[in-house]
C-alpha cells in the first residue's frame, strides 16, 4: 500500500497505480482525453498534467501514466496546472476549432478564440484509437507520418483486410474523428455491417456480447463467439476487466451434459416465414415492406422505435397500412405450404387495432385475406369491433405484387374487388402477415429422434392422443404440433406434463431433498432494530447514486442499528455476511435498498429465514430500476430519491410485525363434471398419476356429444376409440362412477370442498380437494331453414348418425347441400363455433368418398379449416364439392316440394342467384353451452356474456380458473374439436395435479383480516372480492359479520380500502404501513 | 417559481404498473425524479383516505397505477 498526498489530504493506493486512478477513487476530477479503462496510459494528451513535490522541487508530471510513490505530494489544480492546461487546450482548439468537446473545454477554461492559427482538423492524435486497435489484436491503423504529417492511417492508406471493422476506434474516439463510415470507406476492405438483433428482427444493431432481450431469463449477458473480435484475435477481453465480479471466462466452452430421463417433451416452436423469395412483394428490396413480426417490434414500446409508428424508409408517420394475408401460408404454388398458419387473422386484426390506437383514428387499416379465420374465443367479437368501432377495411382479395411508387416511398397495391373491378390502391407501408413454418433444425430433430411428421412438417399425433408421438415416452406441444396461437400451445404445454406425469407417476418425488428447517427467533416485545443494506449493483446504482451517501444517511433514521453498503447485495457470500450480521446484531427488521423486489425479494427473504427471522420482517426499495437507471443525468436527485425511498422503507418496516403463512391439507381424492370425452379423459389422466377420482355424469351414459360424431378430420372413427375410453374410465378401480347424478350443493374451497350430490337413489356428501369442470355444450336446435318441418333438413351430428348407421336413404341421394353458421357469427350468437367448416367438409368428402356422382354444395361465409385441417378444404375441391360464399344479411332461402328442396344462394362470382335442387340438407349448427349458473355459483367462477365460463387467463391460464382449486376443460369454455378437447382435458388434470401432489398448500403471509369487533355486517367485502374470501360468520358471537379464510386471500387489499367500517387490516401492507411510508414522503 | 419542482406521490400495483416502471428502468428511459413510489399489491388497496394523506403531507400530485 503506497501512501501519499493529493491535494493536502493523505491517500491510498495499490502499488503500481497511476496518479489518476487513485485520484478517480477519492473523487477528484482530472481531466483527459486520451485515457480509457481498458488501455494502457500514454500520457499522449497532456491535458491531465499535475504538479509534483518530491520533497525538494516541483515538477509537471502526467497523472494518467506517472506511478504513485511513498510519500510524493500531488496537486491538481493549482493555478500554474490549470495555467499549462488552459495553453494545452489552446493548442488543441486551434488544431480542431470545430470539435465539440474542445469547445466545451475551452469554455470551461475562459477560451473564447485560440490565439493561434486556426486548422480544420478534428484528431487530436490522442492515439487511443490506434491502441484500442491493437488491444483488439488486430493493429490495422496507427499513426504515420511525422510532425505535422502524423495521422491516423492504415499502411499505405489502403483499405485493408486486416481491419476487422469491429468499430472499437470509433467507439473510442473523443472528438468524433473516427465513424463507422470512415472505417467503411478508408479502412476497412471488409463488408461493414451491424450485428443484427435477433429480438427486434434485424430492425435495430446489438453488440456481440448482450442481453437477447430485457426479460430474458436468466438475465444475463452472453457472448457472441461468431461476432466477439476476441475469438477473431485473441485480443480485447475489455469486457473481462470491467466486469466487477470477474464473471467472464472466456475459456469457457460448449459442454455435453447427459442426463437420464423418463420422458422427453418436445416444444421447438416454429420459423416464422421468411418472404425474401416472393420476388413479386419487394420485401427484400423495400423498407417500406415488412413482415408482421417485425411489425410487432415496431408496436412494441421496447421496440426499435420505442413504440413509435413510422416506417422504415424515412421514418415518417404513416397514413395507410395494408396487410397482406396468407403469405407462406395456403399456398401450394409458390411455398409449398398447404396448410393454414391458423394465427395470422387474428393477429393482424390486432395489429391494425392497435396501430390505430397508436396513431389515431385518422389512420387508414386495410387487411387484405381470402377467409377471415377468427375462430379462436373472444375473437369473432374483437373482428367485429375492429370492423364496426374501429373502422379496419377488410377486403376480399388475394394480392398478387408490391409494387413501389414511382418517385415516393409508398407502395402500389393492384387488386381486384369483389364486383371484379381491378383498382390500384396506393399505401405508406405494407405488412405481410407470414406464416408459421417448422425450421430445419426441429425436423432434424425429429428425424434424430425417429418421431413422424406430417405433410406440412409438423409432428403427426392422433386425435385421441394429441400431444404423444409415435415414440412412446416422447410428447410435444406447440406450435411444432401444428400452427396454433397462444391458448392452445398453453394448453397443450400442460397436456405434455400431464403425459409425462402419468408416465412417471410412479417415480415421483423419489429425488427430492428436505430442506433444513431454521428455528425462528420470537420477536416479540422487542423494539426494533432495523438493519439497511444499500447495494451498489456494480457501477449500476453505484454510477449515479452516492451510495455511501445513502448508507450514512440511513444510520440517522429512527431505530436503525446498523448499516452497509455491498457491491452485489445478492452474490451469495453477500447473503451469507447478511445472515451473520443479522445474528450478530440481533435485527429485527431489515430493508435491503437494490433493485426490484419482484425478483429479489424471495431471496433476501430466504436470508432472513436462514437468519431466523420471519420472512415478513423485510421491506426492500428499488433505487435500481426506479433510481439509478431512469435518473443517470442527475446523480444529486437520484441520490436525494433513494434517501427518500429509504427513509420510506425504514419507516414501513418498523411496523412490520412476523406473519403466519396459513397451511392446509389438501383433500387428495379429485371430482370431474361432466362425462363425456373431456371429463373422462380428465378423470383417467387424474387416475392414471394416482389420485382417485368421482366422476359425475348429469345423463345415464358415458360419452357426450361424442356418441354423434362420425370421425375426426384425420379420417379416425370415433366410436372405436369412444368405446375404448369409455371401457377404460369404467373398469378404473380409482375412478367412482355416478351416473344420472347432479350437484345440489357445494361447500368448501381449494383442498376441502364437500359436494352433495343428488342422483334418483338419494345423495351423498363426497369430500374432496380439486374440481374439473367439463361440462359440454350441446347442439343448436334451428328454427330455420325448414329444420323440423322437414326430413331432409338435418344437422350436421344428426347425418353424422346416418353416416354411422351407414342408412340406405344416403344412397339415393343426386344432391347434397350443406349450410355453415347456423347459429354462430349472428347477433344472438356472436361466436364462431370452430369446428363446423372442418366437419361439414369432412362430411361432404364422405359423401363424395362414397358416390363421387353426388353433387356437394357447402354454402358457407368464411371457411375456417385452421392448421391442417385446410388439406381437407383443398381436397374436397379438388373431389369436385362445390363452395358457395353468402353474407350475414343475404343467407339461402329454403323451399321445400314433394321431389325435393329448393335452396337459393345470392353467388358473388356469378353476381346472380343460384337455385339447388337437393335432396338433402345438413345444417351445421352452433354449439351452446348451457348457461350453468348454478354450476357457476357453486364454484364462484365467471361465466361470459355467451355462456361460456371464463378462465383464469384467456393466453396463459386456459385450463383453470381464478378460483383456487377449480379446473376447467372442454366445450363448457369454448366450442373445439375432440383432439382440443383432450388436450384441454389432461390439461386441466396436469394444473390439478400440481395442486394435489403438494398435499398441503402454503399460502402467503400477506393476507387480509377482519376484526369482527368493528364489522357492520354490510357485505361489501363479501360482494367486491374477486376471489370469495370473505364469508359471513355462521355460528358463535359474531353471527353475521365477516371473516376471510386466508387460504382463498390472495392479499390485493380491495376489501381493507372498501371496508366503510375501517375492520379489515391487510397485513404486510396495513393502513399504519402505508400512511408512514407517505408520512416520509 | 422557476426551479420549483412538483412533489408526486405515486401507488403503483405490484403486479402491472410496478413491474412496467422496473422495465422503464431496464429500457433505460429517463424521466424526472419527481416521483416517490409506494408499491401496493393491487390499486384496489388504495384507499381515499392515502390521497388525501398523500395531499396533506404535501404532495403537489397524486398519481394511482394499475
Amino acid at each position: 500500500m503506497v501512501t501519499f498526498k493529493l491535494n493536502g489530504n493523505t491517500v491510498q493506493g495499490e502499488e503500481g497505480e497511476y496518479i489518476l486512478q487513485v485520484a478517480e477513487r477519492n473523487g477528484v476530477d482530472i481531466p483527459t482525453l486520451c485515457h480509457h479503462k481498458a488501455l494502457e496510459p500514454a500520457g499522449m494528451c497532456r491535458i491531465c498534467t499535475v504538479e509534483l513535490f518530491d520533497g525538494r522541487r516541483s515538477r509537471f508530471v502526467t497523472a494518467c501514466n506517472y506511478p504513485i510513490w511513498e510519500g510524493m505530494e500531488v496537486r491538481t489544480d493549482t493555478e500554474i496546472v490549470r495555467d499549462g492546461r488552459k495553453l494545452i487546450v489552446e493548442m488543441l482548439l486551434a488544431r480542431c476549432p470545430e470539435v465539440p468537446l474542445l469547445k466545451k473545454l475551452a469554455a470551461e477554461y475562459g477560451i473564447e478564440e485560440p490565439r493561434f492559427k486556426k486548422g480544420d482538423d478534428d484528431c487530436i492524435l490522442c492515439g487511443l484509437c490506434t491502441r484500442v486497435c491493437e488491444r483488439m489484436g488486430a493493429s490495422a491503423i496507427s499513426l504515420t507520418g511525422r510532425g505535422l504529417e502524423m495521422s491516423v492511417d492504415t499502411p499505405f492508406h489502403e483499405n485493408t483486410e486486416v481491419c476487422l471493422a469491429c468499430g472499437a476506434c470509433a467507439s473510442v474516439c473523443p472528438t468524433g474523428h473516427i465513424s463507422i463510415d470512415v472505417v467503411k470507406e478508408s479502412h476497412s476492405s471488409r463488408d461493414v455491417e451491424m450485428i443484427p438483433s435477433e429480438y427486434d428482427m434485424g430492425l435495430k444493431g446489438r453488440k456481440p456480447i448482450y442481453i437477447p432481450y430485457a426479460q430474458a431469463i436468466p438475465n444475463t449477458p452472453a457472448i457472441d463467439r461468431n461476432k466477439c473480435i476476441h475469438f477473431k484475435t485473441g485480443g480485447c477481453k475489455i469486457c473481462a476487466d470491467f466486469c466487477g465480479v470477474k464473471a467472464i471466462d472466456h475459456l469457457q466452452q460448449d459442454e455435453i451434459v447427459e442426463l437420464n430421463v423418463g420422458a422427453i417433451v418436445l416444444a421447438p416452436g416454429f420459423k416464422p416465414f421468411d418472404p425474401s423469395r416472393f420476388v413479386a412483394y419487394n420485401y427484400a428490396k423495400h423498407p417500406n415492406v415488412m413482415t408482421s413480426m417485425e411489425f410487432e417490434r415496431i408496436l412494441s414500446a421496447s421496440g426499435p422505435t420505442m413504440g413509435h409508428l413510422v416506417r422504415m424508409s424515412d421514418h415518417k408517420e404513416p397514413k395507410k397500412i395494408a396487410w397482406l394475408q396468407c403469405v407462406g401460408s395456403r399456398d401450394i404454388n409458390r411455398c409449398d405450404h398447404g396448410y393454414c398458419s391458423s394465427v395470422c387473422c387474428m393477429y393482424a386484426i390486432k395489429e391494425a387495432v392497435i396501430a390505430k390506437e397508436h396513431s389515431g383514428s385518422d389512420l387508414d387499416c386495410a387487411i387484405f385475406f381470402m377467409d377471415m379465420r377468427t375462430h379462436g374465443k373472444e375473437f369473432e367479437r374483437y373482428y367485429d369491433g375492429a370492423r364496426e368501432k374501429h373502422g379496419v377495411r377488410f377486403i376480399r382479395s388475394r394480392v398478387h405484387s408490391i409494387e413501389p411508387a414511382q418517385g415516393s416511398d409508398d407502395l402500389v397495391l393492384g387488386y381486384a374487388t369483389e364486383k371484379g373491378e381491378f383498382v390500384e390502391e396506393s399505401f405508406d407501408m405494407v405488412v405481410l402477415s407470414i406464416g408459421l413454418e417448422i425450421s430445419r433444425d426441429a425436423a432434424q430433430l425429429a428425424e434424430k429422434l425417429g418421431v413422424g411428421l406430417t405433410e406440412g412438417g409438423f409432428c403427426s399425433t392422433s386425435s385421441f392422443s394429441p400431444v404423444a408421438t409415435n415414440k412412446e415416452g416422447i410428447y410435444v406441444c406447440g406450435a411444432f404440433q401444428g400452427p396454433k396461437d397462444i391458448p392452445q400451445s398453453v394448453i397443450e404445454a400442460s397436456s405434455a406434463a400431464a403425459e409425462a406425469g402419468t408416465l412417471l407417476s410412479e417415480a415421483r418425488n423419489t429425488l427430492t431433498r428436505e430442506k433444513e428447517i431454521i428455528q425462528e427467533r420470537d420477536i416479540r416485545g422487542e423494539r426494533p432494530r432495523i438493519g439497511v443494506f444499500v447495494c451498489h449493483c456494480g457501477i449500476n446504482i453505484g454510477g449515479v447514486v452516492d451510495v455511501k451517501g445513502v448508507r450514512d444517511y440511513a444510520k440517522t433514521l429512527p431505530y436503525v442499528e446498523f448499516v452497509t453498503d455491498n457491491l452485489y447485495s445478492c452474490s451469495q457470500d453477500t447473503q451469507e455476511a447478511m445472515t451473520q450480521v443479522i445474528q450478530a446484531n440481533n435485527l429485527n427488521r431489515i430493508v435491503v435498498a437494490a433493485c426490484t423486489p419482484k425478483t429479489h425479494e424471495p431471496l433476501f427473504q430466504e436470508t432472513l429465514v436462514n437468519a431466523g427471522l420471519n420472512r415478513y420482517l423485510f421491506e426492500m426499495t428499488n433505487i435500481r430500476n426506479q433510481d439509478s437507471w431512469v435518473h443517470k443525468d442527475d446523480p444529486e436527485k437520484a441520490t436525494e430519491k433513494a434517501k427518500d425511498l429509504v427513509r420510506m422503507a425504514v419507516a414501513k418496516v418498523a411496523l412490520m410485525e412476523p406473519l403466519q403463512e396459513a397451511q392446509l391439507a389438501i383433500n387428495q381424492k379429485a371430482m370431474v363434471i361432466g362425462g363425456g370425452i373431456s371429463g373422462m379423459m380428465a378423470a383417467r389422466t387424474l387416475s392414471r398419476q394416482g389420485y382417485a377420482v368421482c366422476l359425475v355424469e348429469r345423463s345415464n351414459d358415458l360419452g357426450g356429444n361424442a356418441l354423434n360424431l362420425f370421425q375426426t378430420w384425420k379420417g379416425e372413427k370415433v366410436k372405436h376409440q369412444l368405446d375404448s375410453l369409455i371401457e377404460s374410465v369404467r373398469s378404473d378401480s380409482r375412478i367412482e362412477l355416478r351416473l344420472g347424478t347432479e350437484l345440489s350443493n357445494v361447500e368448501g374451497f381449494v383442498g376441502n370442498f364437500k359436494t352433495t350430490l343428488a342422483s334418483s337413489a338419494g345423495s351423498e356428501v363426497l369430500e374432496h380437494g380439486i374440481t374439473v369442470l367439463a361440462t359440454g355444450a350441446s347442439e343448436y336446435k334451428p328454427t330455420e331453414y325448414l329444420y323440423g318441418k322437414d326430413q331432409r333438413v338435418v344437422t350436421h351430428l344428426e347425418l353424422d348418425r346416418l353416416f354411422m348407421a351407414d342408412d340406405p336413404a344416403l344412397k339415393n341421394i343426386n344432391t347434397a347441400v350443406f349450410i355453415q353458421c347456423v347459429g354462430s357469427r349472428e347477433p344472438e350468437r356472436p361466436y364462431c363455433s370452430r369446428v363446423c367448416c372442418t366437419h361439414s367438409i369432412e362430411s361432404a368428402l364422405h359423401i363424395k368418398e362414397t358416390n363421387p356422382e353426388v353433387d356437394v354444395y357447402i354454402l358457407y361465409r368464411d371457411i375456417r379449416t385452421y392448421g391442417e385441417r385446410e388439406y381437407l378444404y383443398r381436397k374436397a375441391r379438388a373431389k369436385g364439392v362445390i363452395f358457395v360464399r353468402f353474407s350475414l344479411e343475404n343467407r339461402p332461402k329454403v323451399s321445400a316440394s314433394p321431389d325435393g328442396l329448393a335452396i337459393e344462394v345470392a353467388d358473388h362470382i356469378l353476381g346472380r342467384s343460384l337455385v339447388i335442387h337437393a335432396d338433402l340438407l345438413a345444417l351445421a349448427t352452433a354449439i351452446v353451452p348451457y348457461r350453468d349458473e348454478k354450476l357457476a355459483q357453486f364454484f364462484k367462477v365467471p361465466m361470459n356474456e355467451d355462456g361460456f365460463f371464463v378462465e383464469a387467463h384467456a393466453k396463459l391460464g386456459p385450463s383453470e380458473f381464478s378460483t383456487d382449486g377449480v379446473f376447467l376443460c372442454g366445450l363448457a369454455h369454448y366450442p373445439k374439436p375432440i383432439d382440443e378437447s383432450v388436450a384441454h382435458a389432461q390439461a386441466a388434470s396436469s394444473r390439478a395435479v400440481r395442486l394435489l401432489a403438494q398435499k398441503n398448500v402454503r399460502v402467503s403471509g400477506t393476507v387480509a383480516q377482519i376484526n369482527p369487533l368493528y364489522c357492520s355486517s354490510c357485505g361489501v367485502c363479501i360482494s367486491i372480492c374477486p376471489y370469495s374470501a370473505p364469508h359471513s360468520i355462521e355460528k358463535g358471537p359474531f353471527t353475521g359479520r365477516a371473516e376471510i379464510n386466508p387460504v382463498l386471500c390472495k392479499g390485493c387489499g380491495l376489501c381493507v380500502a372498501s371496508c366503510r367500517s375501517g375492520a379489515i387490516n391487510l397485513k404486510g401492507f396495513g393502513t399504519d404501513q402505508i400512511m408512514a411510508m407517505i408520512n416520509e414522503i | 417559481m422557476n426551479d420549483w419542482q412538483p412533489k408526486i406521490t405515486t401507488f403503483l400495483c405490484h403486479w402491472c404498473s410496478y413491474g412496467a416502471a422496473d422495465l422503464a428502468g431496464v429500457s433505460r428511459f429517463q424521466y424526472p425524479p419527481n416521483f416517490r413510489i409506494i408499491r401496493v399489491p393491487c390499486s384496489g388497496r388504495v384507499s381515499p383516505k392515502f390521497i388525501l394523506a398523500a395531499f396533506r403531507h404535501g404532495a403537489d400530485g397524486v398519481w394511482v397505477s394499475g
